[in-house]
């Protein structure tokens, strides 16, 4: 449980309906800042699973060891939350999805980028009809990658840069999520074209671009990634646009042009709710984290209620696919 | 000082851009080297063009005009230490000192491994203890190759804290509470006899291609010259006037070299900022933020935890 698992674990524990019961962690330091919460901890997540009386697990897990993870809790008939992206690999990930069938248990990917304001926002106007039809769609993300500086500076985890153990660079971790969303604004897609590069001359790409082909009647796509720009919190270098023939949308239309003036609008809005006692717009004065929060809050509603996931594995499992086409061309080069 | 006057310089341009500042600081090779290390700065894996790292070019002019300078069987080492959330094994990839230094066939050395020795050293009231690599204590010369660039804690960072770096301690972050003292005491334990400075991408508020090279024989001159560039007063720079009140190095008789650029026009240059008003803000910022999440009940993401 790293930085992520923490943040999940936060938000569920601020969650209504959401009754947190434990975490795993091997890291002791983990668990300690864990206990804080007054939340049980364990070394080992089989020892969790096996020990307590859970409906759905959180996996947040390093791309080595999801297959594992997802695999040990279907067979336990647990429903899943898992980090995205689905796995390492596009093998692993046909492990995971055929498992989770099998054991008929529930997965849901945190393909949190789609829960953006400004992609919604993006989304709603493209389904309108605004901008016509899409002929040309755009989108970047270029951050620190896993060279972010956190407030307590902690080293890069040596997995994220072992290929065998990662999976992959900068197209795996940042092109999933791109990937993903064109997806489900455009329909399904195949590679046309890719390009990887290694400026930091790491064994993983550090810079991706990759042109995509909608199957049927849809834009071409060029997704570019990069891990090599400094970026601190709350810098963030995101962005879709979509080119059609009644004009165009981005998402920077829509993001908040200062991210300092839009936490102080949150902030104060949330002051006010929680003085009025409405529910309270969690992370929202983040902008960035506020979609982590919103894609776990569905899951447990989806649980709740019994109804479908509003993310379906198999747009992830498509993103899978365009994730190995890229590494395939690219391998033995 | 002096300046390359062209965007596009090329490695001669470098080498002759640091003979001459070497020459004007009146630095003389002292007789018998045998052993060099250069400690460049890669507090993290920003490449040069964002003005956080030493650039690789100035250290491979540095190790040519070496070699110009010195017998030819010195051995010279690029050294640098891991730090709290930075890997040499990943940084010096990364940053392009690998291949250079493999290309100068010297040594890369990361200085949290090999012989260590646990030194004591007096900073004003304190003792220390600080953990260095015997190869900083037992080189002849010591080239420190710093940035000029400001710093959200220190403000000033140039040649003192490059030092800093090379404390043979990953997690340097502990000695964030007594900073100040750590510099001057790891300055104290290993001299720089000669600073280069890497004003090519200088940082202040952003980048700015400032294409500066400053060379001193004493590094507190030459850290007293950089807070001026940015826009301090030296004196009141914590570690600096901390090393000038311990007397070790000179800091009444500065005399500034200017070959082909003006203090004057560098200082104006440099993307200076108010750090005292942006350490303010930032921390002001942090703490409204955390009472914020006390008061009003909203989760704060761990990045931002303490």
């Amino acid at each position: 449980m790293g930085k992520m698992g923490k943040l999940h674990l936060l938000n569920a524990l601020h969650m209504e309906g959401v009754n947190v019961v434990a975490a795993a962690d091997k890291s002791e330091k983990n668990r300690k800042s864990v206990e804080n919460y007054h939340v049980k901890t364990y070394d080992d997540y089989r020892e969790l699973i096996d020990s307590e009386r859970l409906d759905a697990v959180i996996v947040s897990l390093p791309n080595f060891l999801k297959r594992e993870g997802v695999i040990y809790a279907a067979e336990r008939k647990l429903d899943i939350f898992l980090d995205k992206p689905l796995s390492r690999n596009l093998a692993e990930a046909r492990e995971i999805v055929q498992k989770v069938e099998e054991e008929k248990v529930r997965l849901m990917v945190g393909v949190n980028y789609r829960y953006f304001p400004s992609v919604q926002k993006l989304k709603n106007d493209l389904d309108d009809g605004k901008v016509g039809d899409v002929f040309i769609a755009t989108s970047d993300l270029v951050l620190n990658g896993p060279f972010s500086h956190p407030l307590v500076p902690t080293p890069v985890p040596d997995w994220w840069l072992d290929k065998e153990l990662s999976g992959g660079g900068a197209f795996l971790d940042l092109g999933f999520h791109l990937t993903d969303i064109l997806i489900w604004l455009f329909g399904d897609m195949q590679l046309a074209y890719s390009h990887l590069g290694y400026n930091l001359r790491l064994p993983v790409e550090d810079e991706a671009t990759a042109v995509l082909k909608c199957k049927g009647k849809g834009p071409t796509c060029i997704v570019n990634v990069g891990w090599f720009s400094k970026s601190i919190f709350p810098d963030f270098n995101f962005r879709i646009n979509a080119h059609g023939t009644a004009g165009f949308a981005s998402t920077d239309c829509y993001a908040p042009r200062s991210m300092r003036a839009h936490a102080i609008k949150e902030g104060t809005l949330n002051l006010l709710r929680r003085v009025s006692r409405r529910k309270l717009h969690y992370l929202s004065y983040t902008y960035y984290y506020s979609s982590f929060y919103t894609i776990l809050e569905l899951f447990f509603e989806s649980l709740n209620k019994g109804t479908g996931f509003p993310v379906d594995w198999r747009d992830q499992l498509k993103a899978m696919e365009i994730v190995d086409s890229v590494y395939g061309e690219h391998e033995g080069k | 000082m002096t300046s390359l006057k062209s965007k596009s310089f090329s490695e001669e341009d470098l080498v002759s851009a640091i003979r001459r500042v070497v020459v004007s600081s009146g630095f003389c090779f002292k007789n018998n080297i045998k052993s060099v290390v250069v400690k460049p700065n890669l507090c993290y894996y920003w490449d040069c063009s964002t003005g956080e790292t030493t650039d690789p070019r100035v250290v491979a002019a540095v190790i040519d005009f070496l070699r110009s300078e010195l017998k030819n069987d010195v051995r010279i080492s690029v050294a640098e230490a891991d730090a709290s959330a930075m890997k040499t094994k990943y940084s010096f990839d990364v940053l392009g000192y690998r291949e250079m230094c493999h290309r100068k066939q010297v040594d890369l050395v990361n200085l949290c491994e090999g012989d260590i020795e646990n030194v004591n050293v007096s900073v004003k009231d304190k003792e220390l203890v600080l953990p260095v690599n015997k190869l900083l204590l037992q080189a002849d010369l010591v080239i420190n190759v710093p940035k000029l660039k400001m710093h959200n804690l220190t403000g000033v960072t140039c040649a003192f804290k490059n030092m800093f770096g090379a404390i043979a301690k990953p997690r340097k972050f502990s000695y964030h509470s007594i900073l100040s003292y750590a510099i001057v005491g790891v300055n104290k334990l290993v001299r720089s006899d000669l600073t280069i400075v890497d004003g090519i991408v200088a940082r202040g508020r952003h980048p700015k291609r400032l294409g500066v090279i400053m060379a001193a024989d004493d590094p507190l001159a030459n850290d007293f010259v950089a807070a001026r560039i940015m826009g301090f007063n030296p004196r009141r720079v914590e570690h600096l006037s901390l090393a000038a009140r311990e007397h070790v190095w000179e800091t009444n008789k500065i005399e500034v070299v200017e070959d082909g650029i003006r203090l004057s026009e560098v200082k104006k240059s440099f993307p200076s900022y108010n750090h005292m008003m942006h350490r303010f803000s930032w921390n002001l910022q942090l703490r409204l933020l955390r009472l914020y999440g006390r008061i009003v009940g909203d989760v704060l993401p761990p990045v931002l935890e303490d």
